[in-house]
């Protein structure tokens, strides 16, 4: 039973894996990882098998969602046995759950989430009695103790400390349980988000058309070839597949894309930032990924508790983990450039062409921590510079308000884009913006302190500061390098088997205009 | 006995046959083992001894006069607001850092710059896989497992990590035979490189000096080995041309037999002035290897000049394949070049002048200056 996080759409940067509390379903636990065959849950083999055979959606989203099945995979083969516990504390609020059940159920129901809200409760409650019986206990040795004014038995007292004792760890150990289940539940929903599976997901926006061709459209592998832009061969000798070499002018753009992005975000108030790579497993879990398990997207190093990032989202998420953040430094927006690894583990079809999904790759991300009543407002932000970027490029793409089944277990609301690839003869997705509210915060321990007094007088020795509140958190894909190159490959290529270079780009290349074939 | 050999007598010799094959495969790889421990010839000019006995080749400019106290690049940093490294620590752990602000375009800066220069130098850019094959790790004379190693395994798999673009950039060619007109190949790739450190200590890993995690600009060529000792010079040309255009106060040294590594037959580091460390950081390294790592990698060429002899019916006139010489050179290592930048051009008001060259890759930015808050 891990930290499970419901299945949903997994952006790009977001790697949502999929859920399989082994608890729910006793047989599962062993079977859980392999996602096509085992007994996985109804949603999670539904949505498999439905991408397989639906032909118009574009099946190269399979891999990205229905990938990783997040359980961490028992080592005995006994089906009870259960899988390591968390190493930390996600600060939920069990009371406002247990005060609103009717409505989470729903939203776990919406969400195609695994999570065992009933259970939850249940040990709740059972926490709740325990803790009070440990209260109980408590006075009672106190009063049998003022009683007897110290006279006590030392077998009664013998008696009384083994049963506070025991309650104690009984104690500890629902709460650890607690946590284990609790954390599988999804975040809430903007009540904005349609309802259903990814075909139900609405679109916000649509800029440009399709590109018409006189000519015969070329994908961008071949382009690669033709213009020595990339080297895959080579590279699964040396690393494996999915792995590349860029050459030539396709490093200069990628150069030219990084940098371009980043000032443009720059621009719009954000500190850029470079990260760690290599980040403690404990922080990709708090950020809502799965490091361990069957078919994770997470690469873990050998004999280390570190795990290398999927997404800057990660190492920047940790930067204000435990920590209170004064009200006056909200927003904090933060636009970071990393390489990203994933394992693309259980990834299979065409879909996986060239450079469309790769094990690593360059990005730029936008992080945003902000106040609750402001992350509406911040992600609409998000999307807009987003929306700016790719038109600026000339990209032909529409804006996805993504379907409950669709958001994964940590976003409020997700939207992403999806931009016209005509040598692949269909859209991909190059980016997500998540706004994760206190989903996030909860678990990296993120709160601030808002700064209007409270209006009573203070009192002396009583402080008047309002008790921290959790901050919302937002992320968003600037730009995932190698789709954007598939992108301006497949189309701004001529029939003379030159590309042209987007305007906003070439000044970071030197002034080049065009890439053309290589005289030999 | 014209195939009427007893079977009992047969069974004999097979058995015989195959238990000497079995010695000899055995031997082969104990032979192996120990004969890739053989470091590479040395280079008959290579001073021999310890790293004391490096000879310094070339000193470029002097140490800068301040006439105010120096500050290390850690506190400039926090002053500037352009690291942070406790963050990383509670993420990440020790000898990790975000770089902020104008940190993070003076390594864009340095990384664009840096390749638009050595391309101007006929090498071809590359960006290269950072995951690779362990197997390929070793070949480049590199030793992913083992105690105290440098190289970051990943779990369940027999990849690692890169330390350096040597490694990527030289399995490129891999188990090849190249035309002799191919040659020389020069790259230029851009990567981030990963290493445990395992076993440094001391003060010599203060904030960017010593990281688990860096950017890093590497020049690797590929030649005839008639022609290593040439490309070995233009290499360190090319590295001394790029820190003389930063203004840098460095000096080259030909490294003594003692502090080659196994896989070079010669080679120049190059330490530039730290200021506020006090004293001379290595900021980067070129490598002749010679066959060393051709031999490991199995990259050949094909020489195209003719045997002399007529070609007879049926038999090839080709010359027989032999091993290139490799090459490797540092071109930009990030941070050890911020540290040099940041301690160097430091102001008395707390700013830090940017060189001129970085400045068109920094929108025109001419100082980091302090916030104001």
């Amino acid at each position: 039973m891990g930290l499970q996080c419901c299945l949903g759409g997994t952006a790009l940067h977001t790697l949502k894996l999929a859920a399989i509390p082994s608890s729910s379903t006793s047989s599962s636990s062993s079977s859980s990882c392999r996602f096509v065959f085992g007994p996985l849950s109804r949603a999670f083999t539904s949505r498999f098998l439905s991408r397989h055979n639906r032909s118009q959606r574009p099946p190269f989203l399979l891999p990205l969602r229905a990938l990783s099945v997040s359980a961490a995979p028992p080592t005995k083969t006994s089906p009870d046995e259960k899988v390591a516990k968390p190493q930390w504390k996600a600060a939920i609020d069990f009371k406002w759950i247990t005060d609103n059940k009717d409505a989470v159920a729903a939203n776990v129901r919406n969400r195609n989430s695994n999570a065992n809200l009933e259970l939850v409760l249940e040990l709740y409650e059972k926490m709740l009695d325990l803790q009070k019986e440990v209260e109980r206990l408590r006075k009672e040795r106190n009063a049998v103790a003022n009683k007897m004014k110290g006279k006590l038995e030392p077998s009664e007292r013998q008696k009384l400390i083994e049963e506070g004792k025991n309650l104690k760890e009984e104690l500890l150990s629902l709460e650890e349980d607690l946590q284990q289940e609790a954390q599988c539940i999804p975040n809430i929903t903007h009540p904005d988000v349609p309802i259903g599976g990814e075909e139900c997901a609405i679109t916000r926006k649509t800029v440009g058309s399709p590109c018409k061709f006189s000519f015969p459209v070329k994908d961008h592998l071949q382009l690669g070839k033709e213009l020595d832009l990339f080297d895959f061969d080579a590279a699964s000798e040396v690393s494996g597949s999915k792995f590349y070499y860029l050459k030539n002018e396709a490093v200069m753009l990628e150069m030219a894309l990084v940098n371009w992005t980043l000032s443009q975000v720059i621009k719009n108030g954000f500190t850029p930032l470079t990260t760690p790579e290599l980040v403690r497993s404990s922080v990709v879990e708090k950020c809502g990924f799965q490091p361990r398990g069957d078919n994770t997207q997470v690469y873990s190093i050998e004999g280390s508790d570190q795990c290398l990032i999927g997404t800057a989202e990660i190492p920047v998420g940790g930067i204000h983990m435990d920590s209170i953040l004064s009200e006056s430094s909200l927003p904090l927006k933060y636009v970071a450039f990393s390489h990203c690894f994933r394992t693309e583990a259980g990834a299979a079809g065409t879909a996986t062409r060239g450079l469309y999904r790769v094990h690593q790759f360059s990005k730029v991300e936008m992080f945003i921590l902000c106040r609750p009543d402001e992350s509406d407002f911040y992600h609409e932000e998000l999307i807009r510079i987003e929306e700016d970027l790719f038109s600026s490029l000339g990209l032909h793409y529409k804006t996805l308000d993504m379907a409950s089944g669709d958001l994964g277990a940590p976003a409020y609301r997700k939207y992403d884009i999806e931009a016209w690839m005509p040598g692949l003869e269909r859209f991909g997705e190059i980016s997500s913006a998540s706004n994760c509210t206190d989903y996030q915060s909860r678990r990296l321990g993120i709160r601030y302190r808002p700064s209007e007094p409270s209006g009573a007088t203070p009192k002396k020795g009583k402080s008047n500061l309002a008790p921290p509140q959790f901050v919302h958190t937002l992320n968003a894909t600037a730009c995932a390098v190698p789709r954007m190159i598939v992108c301006l490959l497949e189309n701004y290529q001529q029939e003379n088997g030159c590309v042209i270079i987007p305007e906003p780009l070439r000044p970071f290349m030197g002034g080049l205009e065009l890439i053309a074939p290589k005289s030999r | 006995m014209k195939g009427k050999l007893e079977p009992s007598e047969r069974q004999k010799l097979i058995e015989e046959g195959k238990n000497l094959k079995e010695e000899l495969l055995s031997l082969e790889e104990d032979l192996q083992q120990e004969a890739q421990c053989i470091p590479n010839i040395t280079h008959p000019d290579v001073p021999i001894g310890g790293e004391e006995c490096a000879i310094t080749r070339k000193t470029v400019g002097s140490p800068c006069k301040f006439s105010f106290p120096v500050k290390d690049h850690l506190q400039l940093g926090k002053e500037l607001d352009l690291f942070d490294f406790d963050a990383a620590s509670e993420v990440s752990g020790s000898k990790f850092y975000y770089l902020k602000n104008e940190a993070v375009m003076l390594e864009m800066a340095l990384v664009n710059w840096t390749l638009s220069q050595v391309i101007k130098n006929g090498f071809t850019p590359l960006t290269t896989p950072e995951l690779v094959r362990s197997s390929v790790v070793e070949k480049c004379g590199f030793q992913p497992r083992g105690d105290n190693t440098q190289v970051y395994s990943i779990e369940g798999s027999d990849q690692c990590l890169i330390g350096t673009a040597e490694i990527p950039v030289g399995g490129i060619h891999m188990d090849s035979i190249l035309s002799e007109s191919s040659l020389p190949l020069k790259y230029v790739a851009f990567s981030h490189c990963f290493r445990t450190e395992a076993g440094a200590a001391g003060t010599a890993t203060r904030g960017l000096y010593r990281v688990h995690q860096f950017s890093k600009v590497e020049m690797f060529i590929l030649c005839r080995p008639d022609e290593s000792d040439f490309y070995h010079e233009e290499l360190i040309r090319i590295e001394e041309d790029l820190f003389s255009s930063l203004g840098l106060h460095y000096k080259t040294l030909d490294m003594a037999s003692g502090d080659l590594g196994a896989p070079a037959y010669r080679k120049y580091d190059i330490e530039a002035w730290m200021p506020g460390l006090e004293r001379f950081g290595e900021i980067s390294s070129a490598s002749n290897c010679t066959d060393y790592q051709s031999r490991r990698l199995g990259i050949r060429y094909r020489p195209s000049e003719p045997s002399g002899a007529t070609p007879k019916k049926g038999k090839s006139n080709l010359a027989p394949p032999q091993f290139v010489h490799t090459l490797n050179a540092t071109a930009c290592a990030v941070p050890r070049m911020i540290v040099c930048l940041l301690e160097n051009y430091q102001q008395e008001n707390g700013c830090v002048i940017i060189p001129e060259p970085l400045r068109p890759f920094m929108g025109g930015l001419e100082l980091i200056a302090p916030k104001s808050r």
